[in-house]
């Protein structure tokens, strides 16, 4: 379980009001280039760290993403341990060394990773506070629903509109598929995270979903920090 | 082929099942949790789908102020625009048993994602009921000697008012012995490996019940779970413990894809089955990795 500990709500505003502070936007990351990802309990069990702070550690890895990241903590749950690891590459930043071999609570935060963003990730990340993101329900394989991807295949993926009630997505899971409805604010697919058949983890976004009306907005920020993020 | 040959043959199979290694008790539990399959029985000599008029049975019962009854079965001599995953075609010509039960999304979702190894496990243990030895391929192809005799298509919908029901199409090859030319070096049926007609009624009436039996399994499974009357968290459900006797994927060399047919993606050799229906497997380079979707070829 982790999370991204990024807060814009400066930003926020500013879209809300169709103006964009690109200057504050580009020194804020400039002054803290990074993402700050917490790792929590997956469940409640005994933790015992496997790493230190300063500690360099590495995501996933390998052509299927099949290659496990730096080992994080061990927890221990009636005899079962399970060794945990990094999602993302970076240094660890904190570590609660004083939950060490002690019984933890599912979701209590165990450490932080300070992962370095490069300017892709900087498009995406702001791009996230700004769209509606449609989250994978579980951790499954996805593909767009055939009038979806028919519509995609026409006219690409920022010409589809969709509005709750569709039927946007299939989820495969074990070879049984099931329609995933989208139930955010109307607007078009701004962003599809996934190709058709990827493995998405639980909770991942799927897609980002932007307002008609913000569209061009959205453009301005993208065209900006490109255009100044070296 | 007729409805009331399928009731009668599933009542006589239902008496006949091996329920071992349970006891009579146990067994009682299981059967009891399974006793809605064909609860309510649809038989057409020729459909668009099965899949399709469970959907538009699901409306019409609404349309009542009612709910589709859990277990309502619809067989079809012949169909006429059956498909498989992706869209595959899927030739349902007569002579076949083609039928597809609706289940209310009752399950707990770890147990739900069981439900396609619990449908698979049925079809084979029928298909061997009738003296073929018939092989699961994960997650649950049903194969005689390395050729498709059978295969099933799950899909969890949402009825026009919005409860979750799951469709459970199954597909196989009973006394259709005529294929399609691509068909023809990968298909098989009933009566080819037995060098005899089969009786396609009976067959559907023991396949009703051996889904009593593996779909109450699964349940049965998820209260034993839900009232940890024993360490479950480490021990395989048994309905993974029954799928994996007739599952021959383990220790052979695989090619993966989600759409393997179309775009298959690495090759590797299958190690095991998780408790939760994962297939895990060794890259050429040693990793491991483990895959809760998509499908395998033989290699």
């Amino acid at each position: 379980m982790y999370s991204v500990c990024l807060t814009f709500s400066h930003f926020f505003y500013n879209m809300s009001s169709q103006e964009i502070q690109f200057d504050e936007i580009i020194s804020r990351y400039r002054s803290d280039p990074y993402d700050y990802v917490d790792m929590f309990a997956i469940h409640t069990g005994e933790v015992h760290f496997l790493v230190e702070e300063n500690d360099v550690v590495q995501g996933r890895s390998g052509e299927w993403q099949h290659i496990a990241g730096s080992p994080l903590y061990e927890i221990n749950r009636e005899r079962n341990p399970k060794i945990i690891s990094s999602q993302t590459n970076g240094t660890v930043s904190s570590v609660c060394q004083a939950l060490e071999g002690q019984f933890v609570e599912s979701g209590e935060k165990l450490l932080t990773i300070r992962h370095p963003l490069k300017k892709k990730e900087i498009i995406e990340a702001i791009l996230q506070e700004v769209l509606f993101l449609f989250e994978a329900p579980e951790r499954a394989r996805y593909y767009f629903a055939m009038d979806i991807q028919s519509r995609i295949e026409q006219k690409g993926v920022r010409s589809v509109f969709i509005q709750p009630g569709d039927e946007i997505i299939t989820m495969s899971l074990m070879k049984r598929d099931t329609p995933v409805f989208y139930d955010g604010e109307p607007g078009i697919i701004h962003s599809a995270y996934f190709q058709p058949g990827d493995s998405v983890d639980q909770g991942v976004p799927l897609i980002g979903v932007c307002p008609e009306e913000k569209v061009s907005l959205v453009q301005k920020v993208i065209t900006r920090v490109k255009a100044e993020w070296e | 082929m007729s409805r009331s040959h399928v009731l009668r043959s599933r009542e006589l199979a239902l008496c006949q099942i091996d329920t071992s290694p349970f006891s009579p008790d146990q067994a009682e539990i299981i059967l009891r949790y399974g006793a809605p399959v064909g609860s309510r029985l649809e038989y057409h000599g020729q459909l668009d789908r099965c899949m399709g008029r469970l959907q538009e049975l699901m409306g019409a019962a609404e349309q009542k102020k009612q709910t589709l009854a859990a277990g309502t079965v619809v067989v079809a001599e012949t169909l006429t625009r059956s498909m498989g995953r992706f869209a595959r075609s899927w030739h349902a010509p007569a002579g076949g048993a083609w039928l597809a039960m609706a289940w209310p999304d009752t399950l707990l979702p770890e147990f739900a994602r069981l439900l396609p190894f619990a449908v698979g496990l049925a079809c084979c243990r029928a298909v061997r009921a009738v003296g073929v030895t018939a092989d699961l391929k994960w997650v649950n192809d049903i194969l005689v000697a390395g050729k498709k005799i059978g295969g099933i298509l799950c899909q969890t919908v949402l009825s026009p008012g919005g409860e979750r029901f799951h469709l459970l199409g199954m597909g196989i090859n009973g006394n259709n012995t005529v294929f399609p030319d691509e068909l023809v070096p990968v298909a098989t049926c009933l009566s080819e490996e037995l060098g005899a007609r089969v009786d396609v009624s009976s067959f559907i009436g023991h396949l009703l019940a051996e889904l009593s039996w593996s779909i109450g399994l699964l349940h049965y499974d998820e209260q034993l779970s839900l009232g940890q009357q024993t360490d479950r968290a480490r021990s395989f459900p048994f309905v993974m413990q029954s799928w994996l006797a007739y599952c021959d994927s383990l220790g052979r060399r695989v090619e993966y894809g989600f759409d393997v047919q179309e775009t298959p993606m690495y090759q590797a050799l299958v190690l095991g089955v998780d408790p939760c229906g994962g297939l895990q497997m060794e890259l050429d380079d040693g990793s491991l990795i483990t895959e809760s979707s998509g499908e395998i070829r033989y290699l």
